[in-house]
């Protein structure tokens, strides 16, 4: 490679680093590394940021190896689907392995963002103890971990920025935890603990934040009072954002002008979340934000249409709403006539097993907001009823997406009225939405979809199926379309061994395929691993009786399926109910 | 009205009855009664494989098949609606207290409580209870074979089958468990 090394010497090391630093995707980074062994080593020692979308991809030793001088890891552990329950608890992701590497080899690491991961108190403690630098932990969707942990890196971690926790299973085993925060830590910009349980010592908690005057994030969990929620207010009025506590009191008109003044004052104020068990009594104390608001998460508050309606009319700015069903179409309707830029739609279930009186949340919602909103990109919609035509017209009325994910919530649930099949309605949705990166699918869906979603969906990236197609050929237009496909997800559906075996070499080019309750046969899965040394092939058998794994037949079939490219082989913390297939 | 249980695989030719709002309920949350439960063909929670999947003929197949793999039409699905773990423990136990329930083995004089806000399925439920009241064979070895019946007493006073109806709503319904010899 003369050419590339004389073309490499023409400057010095640090004028080409200073030209990847404006590369800052990391794409665009392993591009230039693959130009030639200078610009490998070149890039190599100026990136700082890194992402894992799979720990298990990679051995922690080899990337810290490669990349000496990261400040910044994002790290992925568990599939998607263990946020529904279809993974085994036991099935991995611990964070120790990375821990210790990173504590090892990046001693100045500043960020540390962590999902899906079972990350225990030691692991905690390492990082409060390791890293002199530390800034920002971000956690989401953990376990593993106490408020004993958090002690550690409350006291420890002196110029901490951020401290993010979001849906983590934290068990409450130390009251005083955030005590350990030292006088002369002011430095906290983001402190987000709605998802802890137990009780927060609110003094504790004002004095903290009366001495972190960037705080911009502040998200309680609900064991605060609203009483409480006043002064601390008072203490941090150049909040960015808010997650309330519990939102519900006993009614007293002195409480509800005090916390309307409070929250007045908060005139930054652009996120607001928590609302746990509000009612319509508090909720027009916050009307004096409503207009400057751009992130609105309800979906943990069961206030009716009516009370809904009169708040988010008011939000004329709002870019992210998250709400209930109890919303309804009505409400969705008077969504769409206000919140002319909203980007971003979650709806979410209140009752989703339907034992309570039915919701009148329907396609009509969904079609409001995608006529009334043209900014709209990424929708997250559960309901009861679908048509074609509904479908067809937010295709038509929303070119835009990028996220589309419907949940008809009974499967195989077809056009309530023609009693078709939802193929077209899908079909028109990834046939018009150019830029879709992700998708879900529901209701009663054919093999066709998957061959309108093969053939148009260029840009898709992820794609969860359930309870959808009539056999091979479903799958079989999945894996040999889709060209930017990275992570498929599917469960329930006729799917065998066939399109695995025909579409081997498409597995290597995505992060990963999960499949569950579907055709596959352990044979498929032997032939499949042993054609590709670049996979791991897990099969996830939680049934303890039986013969093992080994000595079960090919036609032996196949619970559940996690498919990974890795290349760092078989993992060693693998338990009883999985099996790598070699 | 027949309670039609499918175990045709997805994708079959169903027609489904639907109501007003699409949903197919109607027929389905009829309730069973213990007499009918007792008296037709039931689904046993834990069945024993009969044929052996390992082919050595003799016996050891024997395999306990886990309520979630039986596909009751769609009514006890793991993980179905797709919403987040930690979202349903916010809903279901969102006052904080424990949802504990008495457990009463026939024949068996000391019961027990079980919290059911510390389970979230029917698996882990008979999970614990198969630790509390673990089944013997006639040597006093434990078994692995069906576990027994186990039945509750709703709302109403009705004892019904445990497993018929949605894990959610199991659990706002529940006054006790009582597992039949």
């Amino acid at each position: 490679m003369v050419g590339g090394f004389r073309w490499a010497a023409m400057f010095p090391d640090e004028v080409w680093e200073h030209v990847f630093s404006f590369l800052p995707a990391d794409a665009d980074r392993n591009a230039a590394a693959l130009v030639c062994r200078a610009w490998y080593r070149l890039e190599r020692r100026s990136r700082w940021r890194v992402f894992v979308g799979n720990c298990y991809a990679v051995e922690p030793a080899a990337a810290v190896r490669r990349f000496p001088e990261v400040r910044a890891a994002a790290i992925k552990g568990k599939p998607h689907f263990a946020d529904f329950n279809l993974v085994p608890s036991d099935w991995g992701g611990g964070a120790e392995a990375w821990v210790e590497a990173m504590a090892e080899g990046w001693p100045h690491l500043e960020e540390l963002r962590l999902k899906r991961m079972v990350v225990s108190d030691d692991c905690l403690e390492l990082i409060a103890r390791c890293f002199k630098n530390f800034k920002v932990l971000s956690l989401v969707s953990c376990e593993g971990f106490s408020t004993a942990g958090l002690a550690a890196i409350a006291a420890n971690c002196r110029y901490l920025r951020e401290l993010d926790l979001h849906e983590n299973e934290v068990e409450d085993n130390c009251l005083h935890w955030m005590s350990h925060f030292p006088e002369s830590c002011t430095s906290l910009v983001t402190l987000n603990i709605a998802c802890l349980e137990g009780e927060v010592n609110v003094s504790v908690l004002e004095r903290l934040i009366g001495r972190c005057p960037n705080l911009k994030t502040l998200r309680l969990n609900h064991s605060v009072p609203l009483e409480r929620l006043v002064g601390l207010l008072h203490r941090a009025p150049q909040l960015v954002d808010l997650g309330t506590g519990k939102y519900a009191a006993q009614h007293h008109p002195e409480l509800f002008s005090r916390l309307e003044s409070a929250i007045a004052g908060c005139k930054n104020l652009k996120g607001l979340s928590g609302f746990w068990e509000a009612g319509p009594t508090f909720l027009p104390a916050i009307y004096s934000v409503c207009e400057g608001l751009t992130s609105l998460n309800l979906s943990y508050a069961t206030i009716q249409g009516p009370e809904l309606i009169k708040l988010i009319s008011r939000c004329k700015n709002l870019q992210r709403l998250w709400v209930m069903d109890l919303i309804e179409d009505e409400g969705l309707i008077a969504v769409a006539a206000s919140c002319k830029l909203l980007q971003e739609l979650r709806v979410f279930p209140s009752d989703p097993y339907g034992a309570a009186q039915p919701i009148s949340l329907t396609e009509h919602g969904l079609v409001a907001i995608s006529a009334g909103c043209p900014m709209l990109h990424s929708v997250l919609y559960f309901c009861r009823q679908m048509t074609n035509a509904a479908l067809l017209t937010v295709a038509k009325n929303c070119p835009n997406f990028t996220c589309f994910r419907l949940c008809i919530m009974e499967p195989h649930t077809p056009d309530y009225i023609t009693r078709q099949p939802l193929d077209a309605g899908f079909s028109a949705i990834v046939e018009s939405c150019k830029h879709l990166r992700r998708l879900s699918l529901s209701g009663l869906l054919t093999d066709l979809v998957f061959k309108s979603i093969g053939a148009s969906a260029n840009r898709l990236e992820m794609l969860s199926v359930a309870f959808a197609g009539d056999g091979d050929a479903g799958l079989h237009y999945i894996l040999s379309g889709c060209k930017n496909l990275r992570k498929l997800e599917i469960r329930d559906c006729p799917f065998g061994d066939k399109p695995l075996l025909d579409n081997a070499a498409k597995l290597e080019t995505m992060r990963s395929l999960w499949m569950s309750s579907c055709s596959v046969t352990l044979g498929a899965c032997r032939q499949l691993a042993r054609k590709m040394p670049l996979l791991n092939v897990e099969v996830i058998n939680e049934r303890k009786r039986g013969l093992p794994l080994e000595l079960q037949p090919d036609n032996c079939p196949v619970e559940k399926l996690y498919i990974y490219r890795t290349v760092a082989g078989p993992r060693s913390d693998t338990p009883s109910c999985v099996w790598i297939l070699r | 009205m027949e309670l039609e249980l499918g175990l045709a695989p997805p994708g079959s030719d169903r027609t489904p009855e639907l109501g007003v709002h699409g949903e197919k309920r109607a027929n389905l949350c009829r309730k069973r009664g213990v007499d009918e439960m007792l008296g037709k063909a039931t689904l046993p929670l834990f069945i024993q494989k009969d044929n052996d999947e390992d082919g050595n003929g003799n016996g050891n197949g024997r395999q306990s098949k886990h309520l979630q793999e039986l596909n009751f039409g769609s009514r006890v699905l793991v993980g179905w609606p797709p919403v987040k773990m930690w979202r349903r423990k916010s809903d279901d136990c969102g006052r904080r207290r424990a949802n504990c329930v008495k457990v009463n083995m026939e024949g068996v004089a000391i019961g027990r409580k079980v919290d059911l806000c510390l389970h979230d399925s029917y698996q882990g439920l008979f999970l614990t209870l198969s630790q509390m009241f673990p089944k013997k064979q006639h040597d006093g070895e434990e078994s692995d074979a069906a576990y027994y019946k186990v039945t509750y007493e709703d709302e109403d006073g009705d004892w019904m089958l445990v497993g018929d109806v949605p894990w959610e709503a199991f659990i706002r319904s529940v006054r006790r468990l009582k597992i039949l010899n």
